[in-house]
């Protein structure tokens, strides 16, 4: 479903992303891990449209993305770690504004929001301007707005960054459940545990290159002499 | 392009078959600016009702003040000149309009390139957009609305008091205001949308050198502008506003009048329908004007339809191409500043020393903030370059006379310049120390320090360009030095006086969840404080310049009988500056002593 194919992007004369081939499959859910600067960020943001590839092609589904960002678009829910909402309208005007976007009904809109905003407790606070929100409201309603037309799929940059336990707990289901009903999750993160505990394979980078990818115990295989836990497999993989 | 190695499935199809048409996206962004629209207004009017009514007040009052000013010089020139249909009132009206429109759509390319630039490019907005099923073309014209609203709105307040008053006072037919709204708003479109392409054109081939490029640009205009200006008024007074001075000018500014100029369509536009139909039955100012109306909207749409297309072609690539440049390393340069400024500060507190240092640090690596006031600063001294003509008429009493109401009102315009400082960057720099209270409220230092640090950054800062700026003004008008004194000491006052009440009121009132300065600026503390300021301004400027200038004029023995005795009125000097002086003091020290106390008590 997603596949970086030789992917290279710099900037200047800096490479952020060396050489990158990664595939995704329907149904899976990968963290793509790394040090800051490793070249997460601008994996991410290729994949879904903000930057182009200076070589190599990032495609979604059957299209490529730099040609085809309205389709591919379409076919992606993006979670930035830095997500921007309008200030002077309601979290349920947000939601519609998107939904309609995405080419909804106005029916559909309606069944939507209404999912979205009982699957992320959204109800207390939807109809205030989204100014008043908190840090963890802002984060619930930017997730509602990337599930609202139900991509293929979603791609969430440091989801856990300043929630409380219990949306940390919420968060965590989505996404493992939404890998479960066959669509594709790409998380990058730095939060090792939950990376652990929820997915299925973990990508790691390093100095703007691939060094790994693939399922925990492959991990554990390649490198047999840690404790078998995320944080000391990777650290130990990325020790310079 | 779907390529051809993986198998197509229709459900994707679907999903982007049903994307929003063109009409539908159009609307659903309508929608959107219409809900964001009425949450502002609707919080202007509930939570920001001083700031609205002061603003609304300010722009009547602005717009009244324009029309009287425009309705009196046309007045002027109808007597003076000509009545409409003369000869030379055509010519003199044509002049000013050309010259007014000219310089106006000059403003307006620059300013919507500018806006457009940072709609596109360096919004958060944006990025989201981007990330959503939006067309290119589409996104362009949502942000180029931004610009063309935030880039035009100054046009229409200096242009539409001055067309109404020429319509009044030449009596212009009915069809003269019918076409005035189309001739102004598709006038506005075609500079606005040139700025916007060249601003697509300019970031999708030579992205590195925007800034060197908009740079030269405006400089060679700004250099042309101050040529023209300087070569009109340096003839010899005799000359001047004489028949040969008026033709030689009028060549001059030919440039401004060239047949493929929109400010040249509008202003033919406008005089067209202004003037009624002579005796030729084949003369039609309806028709005329009317058909400088359809050269102007229609080249307008025809912009529309380029800016739309070049939106489409090179926006996305040009967005990518601005995103991968290399980022700079920002460099804690210039350290022999600060050490200069260290070594200045020698006679104060190491706390205080340290804490200012910061200040001048923050203020000096932020070009918003000293970008503005060197503009603001920049063309106040271009306007002080051009009134050394006073200095020609020294023996002239109604001159002199002039030259003293000027140069007080030089040093009331400098200081509401420096109001809109101290509120726009000294009033929130306590709110903006909120996110950091948590080293500064720690370290061992009196919490006192902080304030008497920002107060002195805050007056020491402004004084400098203040009183350089009121020097060269005084200079350049050739005033006496009792006037130069009296107004260095009253620049001093306001200096501290507004940076007291700027400090004082920004602890007062701190607003530690915005973080945007500008956003604290404009909220009801700021708004209060600069409205202070200007009434601090006024009356310091009052309580010196009258018993200054009737001083003055007492030195011609005539006017001695009507406004007494010299010895009275150096007596009425004195009293005002002792009352200023007790002014500057209140306004510095009541504000400063609560700010103290809230800053003590405050609980981050």
């Amino acid at each position: 479903m997603i596949c970086f194919e030789d992917v290279t992007r710099s900037y200047g004369h800096r490479v952020a992303v060396d050489k990158l081939n990664l595939t995704l499959g329907k149904g899976e859910l990968l963290a793509l891990l790394g040090h800051n600067g490793a070249g997460k960020t601008t994996s991410i943001k290729m994949l879904v449209g903000l930057l182009k590839p200076s070589a190599g092609r990032v495609r979604v589904g059957p299209y490529v993305v730099s040609e085809n960002p309205r389709e591919t678009s379409r076919l992606i829910g993006y979670v930035p770690d830095q997500p921007f909402l309008y200030e002077k309208l309601s979290g349920r005007e947000f939601l519609e504004f998107v939904a309609e976007l995405y080419g909804l009904s106005p029916n559909e809109v309606r069944n939507a929001v209404d999912r979205e905003t009982e699957r992320f407790q959204l109800g207390p606070f939807l109809n205030r301007l989204t100014e008043s929100y908190s840090h963890g409201m802002r984060q619930r309603t930017v997730f509602a707005a990337a599930l609202i037309h139900q991509p293929e799929v979603l791609v969430v940059d440091e989801p856990m960054v300043g929630l409380d336990p219990q949306s940390i707990r919420l968060v965590k289901d989505l996404l493992r459940a939404y890998a479960d009903s066959g669509r594709t999750v790409l998380m990058s993160t730095h939060t090792l545990t939950i990376a652990e505990e929820i997915c299925d394979r973990v990508a790691v980078m390093k100095s703007s290159q691939l060094v790994f990818s693939g399922p925990m115990a492959e991990l554990r295989q390649l490198i047999p002499e840690t404790d078998g836990h995320l944080e000391s497999l990777y650290l130990a993989l990325t020790k310079d | 392009m779907a390529s051809a190695d993986v198998p197509f499935r229709p459900e994707f199809l679907t999903h982007v078959e049903r994307l929003p048409t063109h009409e539908r996206e159009g609307r659903l962004f309508w929608k959107l600016r219409i809900r964001e629209s009425r949450s502002h207004l609707k919080h202007l009017f509930t939570h920001s009702r001083m700031r609205t009514s002061l603003v609304i007040s300010l722009s009547i009052f602005f717009w009244a003040g324009l029309f009287a000013l425009f309705y009196m010089g046309f007045s002027f020139v109808v007597s003076n000149v000509g009545p409409p249909g003369a000869t030379y009132h055509a010519q003199t009206v044509q002049f000013v309009f050309t010259l007014f429109f000219m310089s106006l759509q000059v403003m307006l390319v620059f300013s919507a390139g500018i806006i457009l630039y940072g709609g596109l490019y360096a919004s958060n907005e944006t990025t989201l957009l981007l990330t959503l099923p939006v067309r290119d073309s589409r996104l362009v014209f949502y942000r180029f609305q931004e610009a063309l609203f935030f880039s035009s709105w100054g046009f229409f307040l200096l242009a539409s008091p001055m067309m109404i008053a020429y319509g009044l006072v030449v009596k212009a037919p009915w069809y003269y205001y019918a076409y005035l709204p189309g001739l102004m708003i598709s006038f506005a479109y075609i500079p606005c949308a040139v700025g916007a392409i060249a601003c697509l054109l300019l970031i999708s081939r030579v992205p590195h050198l925007r800034r060197i490029i908009v740079g030269a640009i405006a400089l060679v205009v700004v250099a042309i502008a101050y040529s023209s200006i300087w070569h009109t008024l340096d003839i010899d007074n005799a000359d001047l506003l004489g028949t040969a001075w008026f033709k030689q000018t009028f060549r001059r500014f030919e440039f401004t009048r060239g047949e493929w100029l929109p400010s040249t369509w509008l202003s033919n536009g406008l005089l067209d329908s202004a003037r009624r139909q002579t005796s030729d039955m084949g003369d039609l100012p309806w028709l005329q004007s009317g058909k400088y109306l359809v050269v102007l909207v229609s080249n307008a749409l025809f912009l529309h339809v380029v800016l739309l297309w070049v939106g489409g072609l090179v926006y996305r690539d040009s967005y990518y191409g601005l995103n991968s440049r290399e980022a700079r390393e920002a460099r804690a340069g210039m350290v022999w500043i600060d050490r200069f400024f260290e070594k200045l500060m020698f006679l104060l507190p190491r706390e205080t020393q340290l804490l200012i240092i910061k200040d001048i640090r923050l203020f000096r690596r932020d070009p918003v903030q000293w970008s503005q006031f060197i503009i603001f600063f920049g063309l106040l001294m271009l306007y002080f370059a051009n009134i050394d003509r006073f200095r020609q008429h020294r023996a002239d009493l109604s001159i002199m006379t002039w030259v003293n109401i000027v140069s007080f009102l030089n040093l009331a315009v400098v200081g509401l310049i420096l109001s809109t400082f101290t509120t726009r960057f000294i009033y929130p720099l306590i709110s903006l120390e909120g996110r950091r209270f948590w080293i500064l409220g720690r370290l061992p230092i009196e919490r006192d320090t902080i304030l008497w640090g920002k107060f002195l950054f805050a007056a020491c800062g402004s004084w400098v360009p203040c009183a350089v700026l009121v020097l060269a003004s005084d200079v350049l008008l050739d005033v006496s030095l009792v006037v130069i004194v009296i107004h260095q000491f009253i620049s001093v006052l306001l200096c501290i006086g507004l940076s007291g009440m700027a400090v004082g009121l920004g602890a007062i009132m701190p607003d530690f969840r915005e973080q945007s300065p500008s956003k604290i600026a404009a909220g009801f503390g700021g708004t209060l404080n600069l409205v202070l300021s200007a009434i601090y301004i006024l009356l310091v400027v009052l309580m010196t310049a009258l018993p200054c200038h009737f001083y003055l004029l007492t030195s011609d023995a005539d006017l001695q009988s009507q406004l007494g005795q010299p010895q009275n009125l150096k007596l009425w000097v004195a009293l005002g500056l002792a009352g200023v002086l007790l002014l500057a003091a209140l306004v510095t020290i009541i504000p400063l002593r609560s700010g103290l106390k809230a800053f003590r008590n405050l609980e981050v």
